[in-house]
């Protein structure tokens, strides 16, 4: 079937010249995309750069946006995409610095950031003294965690990623996540606490377009909310995260439901002036249109007292 | 049409517009609705879920006494109160463990049959468009509108789309535009983040997020924005002109709850539905609103 | 210029262990690879790595097993390292935090796996090969090694008989740079590459043999390849963990009918089984794993399950997967000993790239990630002493120049008919025909006056871009020139070895002969072309 594709172009050696690059060409009824890329670089132009290592799926290296939509280019199939018409168009992914062409930077986009991390186990226990005892439901988590091949696609459908590129991401923190949980990690504490810093998980939305985007299932919204759960029950770092969540957590455990404006108030810190100081305008605002709970003068639900008795269990069950 | 309504926090706290304009639209509807009052905050996922999935399953437990399905005002609430029952549902010996700790003491038991929908998924799966259409007085034409669902209105798939069929629920508010008369002003972050979660953590990206979305809508024509979650509200609304100070651009964009989008084309008039309580003013929205009729 | 006491090549399974050992042990270390290490075909091993860690088990178990799935062929004194240390790597693997599956007492769960006459194959899942890689990569990490990742290395620096180092060419700043080192660890991968189709991966392409070989070291039983019994045949093939037969899949032919009992086998005789099937009318064979059943398929396989769904679009649980004995790993490489060290003082290799007589004529399942971990740290080791206790020699600088010259020589904007990918596919058609799972004489030679022409040929191309960024038609021409290399080698061996042994099958010469052939086929680079030595016995 004959097809063209329509590939992004940059060209690092004329100063980061963008353009689109059109290839029409006879591809086998069972192509993929990469098979073509290759052609394309063998038979029509050869200074067209694009990655590709397994062609089978499993290392994740030929990741691009094939008609918008990011995707390994060895999986993807040609007569899946000229559906609508013999034309097919390639992208390097979003949220990414881009190189030269299809070629754009894995280290800025994910393996600093996985370095940021300290990913590394350190072991509690010797080899010397055999294999470390533990159940398999632990080791069964932690595979399906490390199943993740750095195909980025969670990273690329972040939705903090566009406005702030030093979010370290959720391939990172998914990665922080294996080592936290790691019964035979002696230093899963500190993991927690590296990745407490900001940039790190109090930086994440909890939106879940990573879960929905992991081709893996993996989950990686997931394991941010449970280090962010760790951080709660074992003392959050983070000063500003810390007193925001003291606060929520205080005010439905005494009343059964929220208290806004105290939530703002403690948020910032009773004695932070400039904290405070810098709500005055909308607090004003807020007020004048009857919207502004007044901090404190928040009364109670009924059953307050039950939902203090499971703060209380829960508290109780942590230790 | 009878359901346990959960009104949230929000909806009588930072958005105390909310509730009344719902409770409106419900009644004119035709949906009676029996609150829950002697229930808890969802968490809102800032509660870790060993403390608020216990708490959300009580809540569920005393809908379950009613006989009813829970309704929601709030995409977070829905978001939160959704995952919780994935979970209580999916396991059933972790429903056991959370009855037992939790729930034992007070009579309480959840037996996992309670389904939680936002007024959102009411009106598209329970009580009908046809329905919805036939009551419309007003319809909104002319009125450009983008829409901002609010992630836990979207996701996670298991919890909120489990299914082919359900997948329309990322659709739904878009059609409502157009059902209610008025015309779409799309965006591509209308389903991404309003940045109200990390108000604390990171205060520059939250409003960025808030200038982003609500920079892209006014770019594209929208007369006003329409989300079905107050904690959205208070980012796109009550932090709009800090984002404005931010990245030194006009936005200017009013931003309604749902209800009140529903109740201007069931009717009512403006004040009915609260608007002057917003702060970024409705002014504008209003006149082209009373010009209908 | 960039100076180390050990560099490594190659960031793989047995690099990475290379480079943490060599670092252990004292040395300043530096590791160079063409693709990121998490990219490199260690991902693809899936079944598991072998130990003698069952209580009705032992390194003597351990190496008879060996022995018999190397027809004969391992070195002795090689297998008795290998099986006496494999425990303690894997120990040391699992401490790491490599998550292997578990029994029910919490220990390492040992299965059954190939012809292991006792369960010794540790597992992580059917992804055993990525999730160690990833271990290894983590410690590697630890150690903070400088890793010059999407390097690749062109040549090595080879001076009055020593390497002294490396040059290589960075594809994201395109700047050729040289790596000066007193012990340099080739740990590139193997050369399957050249076998259209095979289980082999875009970059496996020898690249280090072929470095090694024309420094001076010397080639050993490069006829012997292992084949894989179960592949999808898609180009890139796609296999399946051979522990799906232990687990109770089948092979049928086209009308559905099992092929012999295989389960046990070694992996040449079921790869001849196979072929033979196909061969006597039976047309295409697939697996059936439906036998093993739905929970365990998801349970175990799910790897297998996923790849074979988006690549092949087929449902494992309902339907039968068409395979084919594919081409897979060499066993054949740089001739070393167990230390790791080759002819050339300097010059160590380990991993698929190097043959150091473990593995005989065939490999036994589960050995080749073992294989890599236990002489990964050997070579490490003896590496860093090497570094140790040799004097500082001064990179040969003027080389890197020289190489400047020789990538100019190769760029030309002229056009020409023929190309590096009309080159590679007829190479990697007429190697399956001629070079395949079994061979014969005039097959042999044949199959050597072919691979002269495509040389020439490819001596008559040139590489139109001129761009140093990221140029990958440069690096394919490069590795173009290294499959080519390594087919001449690969069939030269194949025609001296007139017996049949294990993974090398001659239609002329079907049985095996002890008599003339126990031994290990050398070859040499002299005088611009292959020549074969005098071939040293196994033992």
């Amino acid at each position: 079937m004959q097809v063209t594709f329509k590939v992004y172009r940059k060209d690092p050696e004329k100063d980061g010249k963008l353009s689109r690059s059109n290839y029409t060409l006879e591809v086998a009824e069972d192509a993929t995309v990469l098979d073509s890329l290759l052609k394309i670089r063998d038979e029509i132009d050869s200074t067209l750069a694009f990655r590709g290592c397994c062609g089978r799926g499993y290392c994740g290296e030929c990741m691009m946006r094939v008609n918008g939509s990011a995707r390994l280019a060895c999986t993807a199939k040609v007569p899946d995409y000229t559906k609508k018409g013999p034309e097919i168009s390639l992208d390097p992914l979003r949220n990414v610095p881009v190189i030269k062409d299809l070629v754009f930077d894995w280290d800025a986009f994910m393996w600093n950031k996985i370095k940021a991390v300290k990913p590394w186990l350190e072991p509690e226990g010797s080899p010397v003294n055999g294999e470390s005892l533990t159940s398999d439901a632990a080791m069964q988590d932690l595979r399906k965690v490390m199943s993740c091949f750095y195909c980025g696609m969670c990273d690329e459908g972040c939705t903090v990623l566009p406005v702030d590129f030093d979010f370290l991401g959720p391939a990172a923190l998914t990665k922080a996540y294996r080592f936290a949980f790691d019964p035979r990690n002696k230093g899963s504490r500190e993991q927690v606490k590296i990745v407490e810093k900001p940039k790190g998980i109090w930086d994440c939305v909890h939106c879940y377009e990573a879960d929905e985007h992991c081709p893996r299932g993996i989950e990686p919204t997931k394991r941010i909310v449970a280090l962010r759960d760790r951080a709660f029950n074992s003392g959050i770092t983070h000063e500003a995260v810390a007193r925001h969540h003291a606060s929520f957590a205080a005010s439905v455990k005494e009343s059964g439901w929220l208290d806004e404006g105290r939530l703002a108030v403690e948020s910032e810190g009773l004695t932070n002036v400039k904290g405070l100081m810098k709500l005055l305008p909308t607090a004003a605002k807020a007020l004048v249109r009857g919207k502004a709970p007044i901090p404190y003068m928040h009364s109670k639900r009924p059953d307050a007292d039950k939902i203090k008795k499971i703060f209380e269990k829960a508290e109780q069950e942590e230790k | 049409m009878k359901y346990a309504f959960y009104p949230g926090c929000v909806s009588r706290g930072g958005c105390p517009e909310l509730y009344p304009s719902a409770v409106k639209v419900a009644d004119k509807l035709g949906i009676e609705l029996d609150e829950l009052k002697s229930v808890g905050c969802t968490g809102a996922g800032v509660l870790p879920q060993n403390i608020s999935d216990p708490i959300n399953a009580r809540t569920f437990a005393k809908a379950e006494q009613l006989g009813l399905p829970i309704m929601t005002i709030c995409s977070t609430c829905t978001g939160v109160m959704a995952q919780a029952n994935y979970r209580l549902k999916e396991d059933p010996n972790y429903r056991e463990k959370v009855n037992k700790e939790f729930l034992a003491d007070e009579g309480l038991e959840y037996k996992g049959t309670t389904e939680v929908k936002h007024l959102l998924w009411v009106l598209f799966e329970d009580y009908g468009i046809e329905r919805l259409q036939s009551l419309i007085q007003r319809p909104l034409k002319g009125l450009k509108v983008s829409p901002f669902y609010g992630c836990y209105l979207r996701r996670p798939p298991e919890a909120i789309t489990p299914t082919k069929e359900l997948n329309r629920r990322k659709s739904y508010l878009d059609e409502l535009i157009g059902i209610l008369g008025a015309e779409m002003a799309d965006i591509s972050g209308k389903g991404k983040c309003c940045g109200f979660p990390i108000l604390s953590a990171n205060e520059e990206n939250s409003l960025a997020m808030v200038a982003k979305h609500t920079g892209e809508s006014k770019e594209n024509g929208a007369d006003f924005m329409v989300t079905p979650c107050p904690l959205c509200h208070l980012n796109l609304d009550g932090n709009q002109q800090r984002a404005e100070a931010q990245t030194g651009k006009e936005i200017d964009l009013p931003i309604l709850h749902l209800p009140q989008f529903v109740g201007l084309a069931l009717g009512f008039d403006p004040n009915e539905m609260n608007l002057k309580r917003h702060i970024v003013s409705t002014g504008d929205v209003e006149s082209k609103v009373n010009m209908i009729s | 210029m960039q100076e180390f006491d050990v560099l490594v090549i190659g960031g793989g399974a047995s690099g990475l262990r290379a480079a943490i050992a060599a670092k252990h042990a004292g040395a300043s270390v530096g590791l160079i690879s063409k693709v990121h290490p998490l990219r490199t075909n260690s991902a693809i091993a899936q079944g598991g790595l072998n130990a003698p860690l069952g209580k009705d088990d032992s390194p003597d178990s351990f190496a008879a097993d060996t022995f018999l799935a190397g027809d004969e062929l391992c070195n002795r004194d090689v297998v008795k390292e290998f099986t006496q240390e494999a425990s303690k790597e894997v120990i040391w693997l699992e401490r790491m935090g490599v998550p292997f599956n578990r029994d029910k007492e919490g220990r390492l769960d040992l299965r059954g796996f190939g012809s292991n006459s006792r369960n010794r194959t540790c597992y992580a899942d059917d992804r055993t090969g990525y999730i160690v890689l990833q271990v290894l990569h983590e410690q590697f990490q630890r150690e903070q090694i400088p890793s010059f990742e999407e390097w690749f290395v062109t040549s090595l620096a080879v001076e009055g008989g020593t390497c002294l180092g490396a040059i290589a060419l960075g594809l994201r700043n395109g700047k050729l740079d040289s790596f000066s080192a007193r012990s340099i660890i080739l740990a590139s991968g193997g050369f399957t590459r050249f076998y259209l189709p095979s289980t082999a991966s875009l970059g496996t392409t020898g690249d280090g043999q072929s470095l090694a070989y024309e420094a001076g070291a010397r080639l050993m039983d490069m006829e012997m390849i292992q084949f894989h019994p179960l592949v999808f045949p898609k180009k890139q093939g796609l296999l399946i963990t051979e522990a799906a037969l232990n687990a109770g899949a089948m092979i049928v032919n086209q009308k559905g009918e099992s092929i012999t009992d295989l389960k046990g086998m070694p992996r040449h005789k079921i790869c001849l089984s196979i072929h033979h099937a196909m061969q006597n009318g039976g047309g295409s064979v697939s697996l059936d794993l439906r036998p093993i059943g739905k929970e365990k398929l998801r349970g175990y396989f799910p790897q297998t399950q996923e790849l074979l769904r988006t690549v092949a679009g087929l449902d494992i649980t309902k339907d039968l997967v068409p395979i084919r004995p594919l081409a897979h790993r060499p066993i054949g490489g740089i001739e070393t000993n167990a230390a790791g060290e080759t002819s050339v003082p300097g010059l160590f290799a380990v991993g698929e790239c190097a043959c150091n007589g473990l593995n005989g004529a065939g490999r036994l399942a589960g050995n080749a990630l073992t294989e890599a971990v236990v002489f990964g740290r050997r070579a490490g080791e003896t590496a860093a002493k090497h570094a140790a206790a040799g004097s500082k020699k001064s990179f040969p600088t003027a080389k890197v120049a020289d190489e400047e010259k020789q990538l100019a020589r190769i760029i030309s904007a002229e056009s020409s008919k023929d190309s590096l990918g009309k080159i590679h596919s007829e190479l990697g058609h007429l190697m399956n025909e001629k070079v395949g799972l079994v061979r014969s004489g005039t097959g042999l030679q044949e199959a050597l006056g072919q691979i002269q022409s495509l040389k020439d040929r490819y001596s008559k191309l040139r590489v139109k871009n001129p761009s140093r960024i990221y140029n990958y038609e440069l690096t394919s021409y490069l590795e173009l020139g290294s499959m080519l290399t390594l087919a001449e080698v690969v069939a030269l061996a194949a025609q001296a070895r007139a017996e049949s042994r294990g993974a090398h099958q001659r239609a002329d010469f079907p049985e095996r002969d002890d008599t003339n052939w126990k031994s290990h086929t050398l070859v040499s680079f002299v005088g611009g072309s292959g020549q074969l030595q005098k071939p040293v016995a196994a033992g």
